[in-house]
């Protein structure tokens, strides 16, 4: 349904009576910027309802959880001081925390001049609600609560609080709101929905339900906020829900016939408890505050009501005759539709569980790296630039990008820590025994906003000194050489090669950018984000996945560059055509029943990653006969097994390191140096927006980031 | 949580106000052969509510045999439905003057408010009605833990000048300033002194000691309940009925509006409760009785008020109907989710589990009619088809609206006919 433009509806206008200053603002940006404050069970979950709702929730806050998210996107803050720092618009704040601490964080907020603040937290102790009381009055905030349900407000489709989605606003016309409407003000959550749900059976809107909470004690009166309720120009009528206990009622029959201007709408009032018992008694002290008068009773708030020329109702049916005639048979929308729409509400299907990435987007023959193809990202082969868009979601400046460079030379000149690879030990198991050893990342801080990219970049420039040393190149590597950039520095550890040609760096650059990330639900991300669950070091959290890569997972580039080699190799021996050699030693793995690494993929036919490799190959000239039959082999599969196994990115991948004449065990050696990015992506993500020692369902894991969009040029 | 006298005056004599000498709190004549008593004492009866003077619940013994006589007649009292079960035994402070003094939250403003009167010992709320001037009523806005000076001085000065005694004037500000620092300290709803005693000497000693802690603020004042040698907070209103209790202990708020050994009309239908939120807990009574007068002759009567709190657990939602179930007078419960907080699902998994477990242990069944709307009204939806189709004959009488499609008064309408049918059908086979 089209809403009524936020600065015109009933939330602006209690808004501007706090804080005028705002209205602007809002009026501006077409929105009124919202906080959670406390993210227990309830706090983090309404906070997902409120912004289903359409209620824009700016930010979070918890004690020791600042750089966190919750819902995947909503940044989470230490303080509601911290918080208004970085988004002064906040207008409306909901508090939730547990009624021993709810004074300190409501004192704050108000303190930090949230102009409108619902309590959520139910049983705060008198004296601190005194004192919260004492703020409140001082910063002029509007306070719903303590123990309010919140308010909502049906024509602006927003929410603050924990009301569900049942109210039907005005409808001026098919599909867009109005603002008009009776308002309801209850001290009880449950009786409001039920008159709320009363009026709407008979086409009367609500265009805002406002609890203004069930404490005895507590911030808004019914006469604070039937005034500007009656105030607001597209209010028809004011509802009253009280009940037994108290005197609130009766305190506004008191103001209404004092000060009788300040109600120039029609008011009909549901007290609730007409045939309960005997209530307590009141103490001493309190009948002399007031003597004489019996208060708190049902009697005594219906009779002091009535005088004051209010109806007084105690059940639905008669609430809806009272307000039909008080509006003259009025009505707001086709209740028809209202019920149509209610009912897609209850004959919604349950929601499927799903938790959030913003990383990287898996669909068939599609990567996305935060919104952008992945080809394009690794066309621009520059592994740190692409790490730093996994991290941070954005990519780098320039003079960022120089810094990161920086700091992963300087990492990459630290020796490495004595770390020998055993006989036949799989070299991810290596480089993980090289990173949980290594002090120097001991004390870094993973923690702020830069934390992660930091540590992570860092930990690029480690891992290249680890490949060096497992692969004894440290001599290379160490060399002097007139270029000192992180690609030149890359090259001489994997390759061993103290010259470098730039082209073959370029070309090992971009494989390794390539391997950088496949989602969630590869072994080695699950096996990250499990161990990220129970938040050991991020050192601890990394060597889980990269020790997750073996010849199962990650292997089949150097299966598939051995497996080219030999098809030359017959070429060679046997004298054949390629393709024909290739049928040959297909047949011969058919007989021993052995696999062919890089063929097939279980979410691409056409993987995306490997058009943008073949291409820099073709263009360097560096390709050579097993980048020829990575081409062909896929036709020649299908001719001779009648399957059809499309070459993935390992396939590719397994091709050109044989062509570059390097060991096919490097295949895999690169395949884990990129993939160590998304891994520190996908750590640093799970600790900062999921709660620790969650059930993850990898194959719930819903991508929530960026949609596509276009590398800058 | 109100505190018998004598565990509001051992509050205000760990705060410094002087209080008479308790030489014992007994629950028999013979208990005051164990005691060492100076003649003439003070025996009041400890009940949790006011007018025990006029009820004769107060009275000064001169000697053993007269107090022995007392404790025996006043152990047979019971004022306004509370039956004196003890009696504080204490020093008769020899009394020149009396004094009122007084702390409680204004209903309007819930601003702190102290009350003074040189009227004490006397029935304060005649005082307040025929002679407001004789009360000096300051509201403390700033809720200062400690009471400002000038609001201190001002309270001395009118008691001083009433009482015509400058004398008095160190003790009486002594324990103005005492009384609202432990009024604060103990997070009290409620403080009061009357009368504050003064004494031939001039010292101002607290005769009697009202003092109502807030349940809020219990969790904190563990200080209390230990110099008071509590174990646990104390129910304030008298005894609780067996099935009062029983909710009580399963962790929820639950009221019998009827008495608990009350014979039922085999005409009319006895109505359940299991609402969803305190206000409409409230509130379902009236529209049963309402829905009753309105459409069956006044034969309705709603039996119970029942809370379930924010967010009870399902095996919480299960024990909301057995207890109902469990009590022969029911004949019909109806029942309301209106999630906010709240969730339809774990609402609707409480009902279905107390009604399987009941049908598998052959216990009684009430048929149940209601509706859910709310938050996690999908997957309640789902899970209550999946169960009908699971458990049919266990779930045979459940009757749950899914969505708004109905006001509740229509619900409990459409319910309530229902249930006399049931009855009806229950009374001929009985017949039979």
């Amino acid at each position: 349904m089209q809403r009524v433009p936020a600065h015109k509806g009933m939330l602006c206008h209690l808004i501007k009576h706090a804080r005028p200053d705002l209205v602007k603002t809002i009026e501006e940006t077409q929105e009124v910027e919202t906080a959670v404050v406390g993210l227990g069970r309830q706090g983090t979950r309404h906070a997902g309802l409120m912004r289903e709702f359409g209620t824009t929730v700016t930010a979070g806050v918890a004690a020791g959880r600042s750089g966190q998210r919750v819902h995947e996107t909503i940044p989470v803050y230490d303080s509601m001081t911290e918080c208004i720092g970085e988004h002064p618009n906040i207008a409306a704040v909901s508090i939730w925390r547990h009624f021993t601490s709810a004074r300190d964080a409501t004192l704050e907020v108000i303190e930090a001049g949230v102009p409108l603040v619902m309590l959520i937290t139910e049983g705060i102790p008198l004296r601190d609600v005194r004192d919260i009381l004492v703020a409140a009055r001082k910063h002029k905030t509007v306070l719903f609560g303590g123990n309010t349900p919140g308010c909502i407000f049906p024509p602006e489709g927003i929410k603050v609080g924990m009301l569900p989605d049942v109210f039907y606003p005005e409808e001026v016309e098919h599909g867009k709101a109005g603002p008009h409407g009776v308002t309801i003000i209850s001290r009880s959550g449950a009786i409001l929905y039920h008159m709320s749900d009363a009026l709407a059976s008979v086409g009367i809107a609500q265009n805002a339900v406002l609890g203004i909470g069930g404490d005895g004690a507590n911030g808004s009166t019914f006469q604070d906020i039937a005034p500007v309720a009656m105030d607001y120009e597209n209010t028809d009528l004011v509802v009253i829900a009280g009940e037994i206990g108290g005197s609130k009622e009766e305190l506004l029959a008191e103001d209404i016939l004092a000060n009788p201007d300040k109600y120039p709408k029609p008011m009909v009032a549901l007290i609730s408890g007409a045939n309960a018992p005997e209530g307590k008694t009141m103490g001493h002290a309190g009948a002399i505050v007031a003597p004489g008068q019996v208060r708190g009773t049902y009697k005594s708030k219906k009779e002091a009501l009535e005088s004051a020329g209010v109806t007084v109702v105690n059940s639905q049916y008669d609430l809806i005759d009272a307000v039909q005639d008080k509006l003259a048979g009025k009505t707001y929308f086709d209740v028809g539709r209202y019920y149509e729409k209610m009912r897609t509400t209850w004959e919604e299907p349950p929601k499927k569980a799903g938790w959030g990435t913003l990383i990287t987007k898996i669909a068939p023959n599609e990567i996305l790296l935060s919104g952008y193809p992945i080809q394009d990202v690794c066309a621009r082969g520059n592994l740190l630039e692409t790490a730093h868009l996994l991290l941070k979601l954005e990519l780098p400046s320039k003079k960022v990008l120089a810094e990161h460079e920086k700091s992963a030379i300087a990492a990459s000149k630290i020796p490495a820590p004595p770390i020998t690879r055993f006989e036949g030990e799989d070299i991810s198991a290596t480089l993980a025994k090289s990173f949980l050893m290594d002090e120097t990342l001991q004390g870094m801080t993973e923690s702020g906003k830069d934390g992660p990219v930091n540590k992570t970049i860092y930990s690029l420039g480690r891992f290249a000194r680890y490949l060096a040393h497992i692969l004894g190149n440290e001599d290379a590597m160490d060399a002097p050489y007139d270029k000192e950039d992180f690609t030149s520095i890359i090259y001489r550890a994997v390759t061993g090669e103290k010259k470098v040609d730039s082209k073959r760096a370029k070309i090992i650059e971009t494989i390794i950018a390539t391997c950088v990330d496949h989602g969630a639900t590869p072994p080695s991300a699950q096996s990250t984000l499990l161990a990220a669950t129970v938040r050991p070091s991020y050192q601890m959290g990394i060597a889980a996945g990269v020790g997750a890569i073996t010849d199962v997972h990650g292997g089949a580039g150097a299966e598939a560059a051995t497996f080219f080699r030999k098809c030359i190799e017959v070429a060679e021996s046997q004298n054949k055509e390629l393709a024909d050699a290739t049928v040959i030693v297909l047949n011969e793995y058919m007989k021993a029943g052995k696999r062919v690494g890089g063929l097939g993929h279980r979410i691409h036919t056409t993987d995306p990653r490997r058009t943008p490799l073949w291409k820099l190959i073709d263009d360097s000239g560096l390709g050579g006969k097993c980048v020829a039959i990575s081409k062909l082999v896929t036709d020649i599969f299908e001719r001779v097994r009648g399957m059809s196994l499309p070459i993935n990115v390992d396939g590719v991948i397994g091709a050109i390191v044989a062509d570059l004449g390097l060991h096919p065990d490097l295949a895999k050696a690169l395949f884990v140096y990129g993939r160590v990015v998304g891994l520190s992506a996908h750590f640093f993500e799970e600790v900062a927006s999921q709660p620790q020692m969650r059930r993850i369902n990898f194959g719930d894991a819903v991508y929530k980031g960026k949609e596509e969009r276009s590398l800058p040029t | 949580m109100r505190l018998y006298e004598y565990e509001a005056k051992k509050v205000f004599g760990a705060t410094g106000l002087t209080i008479p000498t308790q030489y014992g709190v007994i629950q028999s004549p013979d208990d005051l052969d164990a005691l060492d008593l100076t003649f003439p004492v003070m025996m009041k009866s400890m009940v949790l509510i006011g007018g025990r003077g006029k009820a004769g619940g107060i009275k000064k013994a001169k000697d053993l045999a007269e107090a022995k006589k007392i404790t025996a007649d006043m152990l047979k009292l019971v004022i306004k439905d509370y039956p004196v079960e003890t009696l504080l035994v204490e020093e008769l402070a020899d009394e020149a003057g009396a004094c009122y003094v007084g702390i409680t939250t204004h209903p309007a403003s819930f601003n702190v408010i102290m009350m003074v009167s040189a009227k004490g010992g006397v029935d304060i709320e005649g005082v307040a009605l025929e002679t407001p001037e004789a009360i000096l009523k300051i509201e403390i806005p700033g809720n200062e833990l400690e009471l400002p000076d000038n609001i201190a001085n001002e309270f001395t000065d009118f008691l001083v000048k009433g009482l015509g005694n400058d004398a008095v004037k160190p003790a009486i500000l002594d324990a103005v300033k005492k009384l609202y620092a432990t009024y604060q300290e103990y997070d009290c709803k409620t403080a009061e002194i009357n009368p504050l005693i003064i004494t031939t000497d001039n010292q101002a000693v607290a005769a009697d000691a009202k003092v109502v802690i807030d349940d809020n603020a219990i969790y904190r004042q563990g200080g209390l309940f230990e110099l008071l040698g509590l174990k646990e907070s104390r129910h304030d209103v008298s005894e609780l009925t067996s099935d009062e209790q029983r909710a009580r202990d399963a962790g929820f708020l639950y009221v019998d509006l009827l008495p608990e050994d009350f014979e039922g009309d085999p005409d009319k239908l006895y109505v359940g409760l299991v609402p969803g939120g305190a206000g409409y807990g409230i509130f379902s009574i009236d529209e049963t009785a309402n829905v009753g007068d309105r459409f069956f002759d006044g034969k309705v009567v709603p039996v119970n008020f029942m809370d379930s709190g924010g967010g009870p657990p399902v095996e919480g939602v299960a024990e909301m109907f057995h207890v109902l179930m469990d009590k022969k007078l029911v004949d019909l419960i109806v029942t309301s989710r209106f999630g906010g907080i709240s969730s339809c699902d774990i609402f609707i998994r409480g009902t279905v589990k107390a009604l399987r477990d009941r049908h598998e242990k052959g216990q009684r069944m009430l048929p149940i009619v209601g509706r859910m709307v709310g938050t996690d009204l999908p997957s309640a939806r789902a899970y209550l088809e999946k169960a009908l189709v699971e458990t049919p004959e266990a779930l045979k009488n459940l009757d749950i609206v899914i969505g708004n499609q109905k006001i509740m008064a229509d619900v409990i309408k459409d319910g309530i006919a229902k249930g006399f049918k049931v009855k009806a059908q229950g009374a001929a086979v009985a017949a039979k």
